[in-house]
C-alpha cells in the first residue's frame, strides 16, 4: 500500500513539476539602446485633410525601462490629440517577457499593429511573413527626404523593408585619458590599428590595469571581418560568409593573447560585472570599454570624470564601420490598419516636438532636420555622441544584412569558444574549425 | 431509481468537474500537443513540419551541447541529492535530540528550502560566490585561498551543488517525522545490549528510516532533474563558464526561447521524461535489497 501511494506521487510529481519547469524568466542581458539628443521641430504628423474620419484603434509594443515607457506614452498622447480618430492602445513590456509575448501572439496572428523589433529578431519575423513590407510607404506616409539611404536600408531584407531605423548607433571605444597617462600616452593616435591595440593592451597588462573588457565576439570579430572585405555570415545565410580561418585565427589569438597578458580580464571576470557602476573604468581600474555610441552617456554619467571617444582601430576603418539602427519600428502583416500605424511611425520619426520628448533615447535620430534642431537642447556628452555619427554618416559603409535565423546560436558558439580560448583550453586554431563546422550546421538549416 | 442515482453521480461530476476540465486542459491536452510536436520542426511562427525521428536522432548523435548538458544534469542530480539528503538527516537528528524549541528550529531550518528556489537568494548566492565574496573571504581566512568559482566549470557546478544541499528543508522534515515514529524501546534495548551510539544509528535508525529515505530520494532526484531557476540566474541564462553548468531544463529552455527550437525542446522533455521515469523505476526496483518495512513485519 505504502509503494502504491509513492509511486502514484511520485508520477504526479514528474507531471507537475515539468509543467512548472518553463514560467521562470530572468534576465537574458541586452543592450538597451538609447541615445542622446533633444529637439525643436518640424510638424509632420497631424494631418488636416479635414472631415470626419473613422474612428481606428492601433495597437502598439515596445520594450524598454520605466523612463521609455513614460515618454513614449507622452508622445502617443501627443499624437492622439492631433488626430482624434486615432486610438492608440499600449502593450509594454521588459526585454525577456517582450520577445515571449510576442512569439505567441504571432502565432496567433494577433501581433500588435505597430512593433519595435530588434535586428537579432527582424529576420525570424519578417521572413515568416509577419511584418509588413514598409517600401511602397516610403515618401507616402513615412517622409525620408531628410534620412540617408544607408539608414533607411538598415531594415531591409532581400528587397524588402521590414522595420523603419528608429534611431542610429555606431562602434566606438570610450576611454578614461587619466587612465590611458599611466601607460604613458596622453590620448589614442587617430590613426591607432589593431597592432597599436596589441601593443597597448600588453603594456596595460605589465602595469597591473585593464586595457579593456574584452569585446563582443560576435560584434568586434564582424567589424574585423569587414575591415578585411569578409562578411560573418553568407547572403543568403546558409553559411558562414568568410572563408578563410585565418581570420578568426588572427583575431581571436589577438583578444587571446590580451587576457594571457593581463590587458583584458578572463570570462569569469566579466560574469561578474553587475552593471556600469562595477565597470573597471569606472573603478579606474581599466583603461578603455569597447561598446556602442549610445552607451557613452551612462559611462561617462556614471564616471564623473572626462572621458573620451574615439573610432575603433584601421586598418580599413572605414569599411569596417557600420551605422546600426538601434531599433526598427516595424508594422504587422496582419495588420488592418496599416496606413495608420504607418502615419504614426513617421510621426514618431520626424515630428520635432515628439522628438523632444524622445530625446534620442532610441538612439541619434535619423533625420538629419531633426538631429538639428535637437542639438541646442543637449548635454556636452550627448553632442559628442551626435557629432560622432555625423562623423560616422561618411566615414562608414553599408551595415551587413540583419543576421539570419540561427544566429542566436552561432553566438552562443561564439561564447563558447571564446571562453574556452580565454581560459587557454584551446588554440585559436582548433577552435576556428570546431566553431566553423559547427556554426555551419546550424546555418544550414536555412537552406530548406 | 435511475434518476437518483445519476443526479447522485452528478453531484460528485460537478465537484470534480474543475479539477478534470483543468487537468484536461492545462495538462493532458498540452502533454499530448508536446509529444507530436517532438517529432516535428516548429519555430512558433509557422506550422510543424513533420520530422520523424530526426530530432531525437541529432540530440544523440549531431549535439554536442546536449550531451554536454546531459552530463552536468547527471552530475548535478548524483552529487547533490546524496549529499542533501545525508546533510538534511543530519539535521533531523539534532533536532530530534533537542527538547525545548524544536518547533522554532524547526522553522528556522525548513526557511531556506521555502526562499531557496527563488530568483532572490540565487542572485545572492552570485555574490556570496563572487572572487571577492564571501565565500573567497572565509577561505583565505582559513589560509586556503580563494576558488574563482566562475572560471571553472566544476567550480561553478559545485557552487549549484551547495545551493541545492541548502535547501534541505523539506526532506529534513520528513526525517524528523520518522524519526519520532521509532519506538523508544528499541533504543532501550540495545542499550541494554551494550550497542553504542554507531550501532545504534546502523542497526536501528537507518534501517527503520529505510522507507522514508527512498520516499526522500525519488522525491529529490526528480526535482533535482527539474532544477532551472538557480542555473539559470547565477549563469545569466547561459550555463557558463564554458557549458559548466548548463543543466538539462536550462539547454531545454535556451532551445525553446532563445532558439525558437519547440519541437527539438518538446523531444528533449520527453527524453527527460524516461530518463527520470528509468532512474525511478530503478530506486523502487532496488528497494527490495535496503528497505525495510516494519508494516509487513520486516524483510
Amino acid at each position: 500500500m505504502k509503494k502504491w501511494i509513492m509511486l502514484i506521487m511520485a508520477f504526479t510529481l514528474v507531471f507537475t513539476l515539468a509543467a512548472c519547469g518553463t514560467n521562470n524568466n530572468g534576465g537574458i542581458l541586452t543592450n538597451n539602446s538609447g541615445g542622446a539628443g533633444t529637439a525643436e521641430g518640424t510638424n509632420s504628423g497631424g494631418d488636416n485633410t479635414g472631415g470626419e474620419k473613422e474612428a481606428v484603434t492601433l495597437r502598439m509594443a515596445w520594450w524598454g525601462g520605466q523612463p521609455r515607457n513614460d515618454y513614449t506614452l507622452e508622445v502617443i498622447k501627443m499624437y492622439e490629440e492631433k488626430n482624434p480618430h486615432v486610438t492608440i492602445e499600449p502593450e509594454y513590456a521588459n526585454w525577456d517577457d517582450y520577445w515571449k509575448k510576442l512569439a505567441p501572439q504571432a502565432a496567433a496572428n494577433e501581433l500588435p499593429d505597430i512593433i519595435q523589433m530588434d535586428l537579432g529578431y527582424i529576420t525570424q519575423y519578417g521572413t515568416k511573413n509577419q511584418l509588413a513590407d514598409l517600401t511602397p510607404f516610403l515618401n507616402n506616409g513615412i517622409d525620408v527626404s531628410n534620412i540617408a539611404d544607408t539608414v533607411v536600408n538598415g531594415g531591409k531584407l532581400g528587397d524588402k523593408l521590414y522595420g523603419f531605423n528608429a534611431g542610429v548607433n555606431a562602434l566606438q571605444i570610450h576611454y578614461d585619458p587619466e587612465m590611458l597617462k599611466k601607460i604613458g600616452m596622453d590620448s589614442i593616435p587617430d590613426d591607432w590599428t589593431w597592432d597599436d591595440y596589441k601593443e597597448l593592451a600588453k603594456k596595460a597588462g605589465d602595469a597591473g590595469i585593464f586595457f579593456d573588457t574584452g569585446q563582443k565576439p560576435e560584434v568586434f570579430f564582424s567589424y574585423y571581418l569587414r575591415q578585411n572585405g569578409q562578411k560573418l555570415y553568407s547572403a543568403d545565410g546558409t553559411q558562414l560568409g568568410y572563408d578563410n580561418d585565418q581570420l578568426f585565427i588572427d583575431y581571436f589569438g589577438m583578444t587571446q593573447q590580451a587576457v594571457l597578458d593581463g590587458g583584458s580580464p578572463t570570462p569569469d571576470f566579466s560574469a561578474q560585472i553587475k552593471g556600469i557602476e562595477d565597470d573597471p573604468v569606472v573603478k579606474e581600474q581599466g583603461i578603455s570599454v569597447w561598446q556602442w555610441s549610445n552607451q557613452f552617456i551612462g559611462l561617462q554619467q556614471v564616471a564623473n570624470r572626462p572621458l573620451e571617444m574615439h573610432p575603433l582601430p584601421g586598418p580599413n576603418v572605414k569599411e569596417g564601420m557600420f551605422l546600426k539602427p538601434s531599433m526598427f519600428w516595424s508594422v504587422s502583416e496582419n495588420s488592418n490598419n496599416k496606413e495608420e500605424a504607418v502615419k504614426f511611425i513617421d510621426f514618431f520619426i520626424n515630428d520635432i516636438e515628439a522628438n523632444k520628448l524622445i530625446k534620442g533615447e532610441r538612439g541619434v535620430p535619423v533625420s538629419s532636420v531633426v538631429k538639428e534642431a535637437l542639438k541646442p537642447l543637449l548635454t556636452p556628452e550627448q553632442v559628442k555622441v551626435f557629432d560622432f555619427i555625423t562623423w560616422a554618416e561618411e566615414n562608414s559603409t553599408q551595415m551587413d544584412p540583419p543576421d539570419p535565423i540561427g544566429a542566436a546560436e552561432v553566438m552562443n558558439l561564439f561564447k563558447t569558444y571564446d571562453e574556452q580560448m580565454k581560459f587557454n583550453k584551446i588554440t585559436p586554431e582548433e577552435a576556428a574549425k570546431k566553431f566553423r563546422e559547427e556554426a555551419n550546421a546550424v546555418l544550414a538549416k536555412n537552406k530548406q | 431509481m435511475r434518476t437518483n442515482a445519476l443526479k447522485r453521480h452528478l453531484t460528485g461530476y460537478a465537484f470534480i468537474g474543475p479539477f478534470i476540465i483543468g487537468f484536461l486542459v492545462f495538462t493532458a491536452i498540452p502533454i499530448f500537443a508536446s509529444l507530436y510536436l517532438s517529432f516535428t520542426n516548429y519555430d512558433l511562427f509557422t506550422t510543424p513540419r513533420w520530422l520523424g525521428l530526426d530530432n531525437y536522432k541529432k540530440m544523440f548523435t549531431a549535439d554536442p551541447k546536449y550531451t554536454q548538458s546531459l552530463k552536468v544534469t547527471m552530475l548535478y542530480v548524483f552529487g547533490g541529492v546524496p549529499l542533501r539528503l545525508a546533510f538534511a538527516l543530519f539535521v533531523a537528528m539534532l533536532l530530534n535530540t533537542a527538547a525545548k524549541a524544536i518547533g522554532l528550529y524547526r522553522t528556522i531550518y525548513y526557511l531556506p528550502s521555502i526562499i531557496g528556489g527563488s530568483v532572490a537568494v540565487s542572485i545572492m548566492w552570485r555574490n556570496l560566490f563572487g572572487d571577492e565574496g564571501a565565500i573567497n573571504s572565509i577561505l583565505e581566512i582559513l589560509g586556503i585561498g580563494g576558488v574563482r568559482w566562475f572560471a571553472e566549470p566544476l567550480a561553478a557546478l559545485w557552487m549549484l551543488i551547495f545551493l541545492s544541499i541548502w535547501q534541505f528543508g523539506s526532506s529534513m522534515l520528513i526525517f524528523l517525522a520518522g524519526l519520532k515514529n521509532i519506538p523508544a524501546s528499541l533504543y532501550e534495548a540495545a542499550g541494554v545490549d551494550g550497542a553504542n551510539a554507531v550501532h545504534r544509528f546502523f542497526k536501528i535508525t537507518l534501517p527503520m528510516l529505510s522507507p522514508i529515505i527512498l520516499f526522500n530520494a525519488i522525491m529529490q532526484t526528480i526535482g533535482a532533474f527539474m532544477t532551472f531557476v538557480p542555473a539559470y540566474i547565477i549563469s545569466k541564462g547561459e550555463g557558463g563558464p564554458m557549458d559548466g553548468t548548463l543543466l538539462y531544463s536550462l539547454y531545454l529552455f535556451r532551445r525553446a526561447f532563445v532558439y525558437f527550437e519547440m519541437g527539438y525542446a518538446s523531444a528533449m522533455a520527453w527524453i527527460m521524461l524516461l530518463i527520470v521515469a528509468f532512474i525511478s523505476v530503478l530506486l523502487f526496483a532496488s528497494a527490495k535489497y535496503w528497505v525495510h518495512y516494519e508494516s509487513k513485519g520486516g524483510n
